[in-house]
């Protein structure tokens, strides 16, 4: 089982990015790429120990890369109202529309899904840590108040 | 019609706290419930089916984003233009509401 998790994970990292770049031309997108690329790191974490897991991504660097996440769409956001259009225009701003069914066309469309996968991994990775954190440190002063 | 059914459910609640020693709080408490299904499935049987074509929800806005969603966005992908360019904010929305669920959860867990 532990090697096997070894092996299969950077492939399901792989594939989850694939889902979250191809979010403009494939089904997909930004929310369930970031599902796939979290829970690959969830799988390296229950198949080993936990201290395994948390070397993989460590919790400052997954806290900066959820508000990281944010901020980037937020100031894409500003980034056309500089160009001249309103907040979040894609077309009215200016940003480069390209070929429909090219791969780099939808110029804000991009960005924005980009930057939410990133959020979304971060977040169930977070989030299964903190959980499982405080479950081994509750249950191990209760077996030892016995 | 109606009696029939007030003595039945008269009878089997007799029955439920004499018999089975239930209390008679949770069953008035199922008895409520029920009777709001009862009102809220004539609602239901109002509804049109689904993906019929005289439902109120097709009118001329989804009918302008697939017409002229490709050439307006550059998006293949329909439904992630309109979650991220024609409805951005929405989804700038929810960012902001998972953000906020995780602040929650690791402020509740961290200060034990």
């Amino acid at each position: 089982m532990r090697i096997t998790a070894r092996l299969v994970a950077p492939f399901i990292q792989l594939y989850g990015i694939y889902v979250i770049v191809n979010g403009h031309l494939s089904p997909g997108g930004g929310f369930s790429g970031g599902a796939i690329f979290g829970s690959s790191l969830v799988l390296v974490a229950i198949s080993f120990n936990l201290e395994a897991g948390a070397k993989q991504i460590s919790h400052h660097t997954a806290s900066l890369l959820e508000s990281g996440g944010v901020l980037g769409f937020t100031l894409t956001g500003l980034a056309a109202v500089f160009f001249g259009g309103n907040y979040l225009a894609n077309r009215a701003a200016g940003f480069p529309l390209g070929q429909a069914g090219e791969f780099f066309s939808a110029g804000a469309i991009w960005i924005i899904t980009i930057f939410i996968g990133i959020k979304v991994a971060s977040t169930i990775t977070t989030l299964f840590y903190n959980i499982i954190e405080k479950e081994q440190t509750v249950g191990a002063t209760k077996r030892t108040d016995k | 019609m109606t009696y029939i059914l007030i003595t039945f459910l008269v009878f089997l609640a007799l029955f439920l706290r004499f018999m089975l020693g239930v209390e008679v709080r949770s069953i008035l408490t199922f008895y409520l419930l029920g009777l709001i299904i009862y009102l809220f499935s004539f609602t239901v049987a109002e509804m049109p089916l689904f993906g019929s074509i005289d439902s109120p929800a097709f009118n001329e806005v989804p009918r302008r984003y697939l017409e002229s969603g490709v050439a307006e966005t550059g998006a293949l992908n329909i439904v992630s233009s309109i979650i991220t360019d024609y409805r951005a904010f929405d989804t700038l929305g929810e960012a902001t509401v998972l953000f906020a669920a995780i602040a929650a959860v690791i402020a509740t867990l961290k200060s034990h």
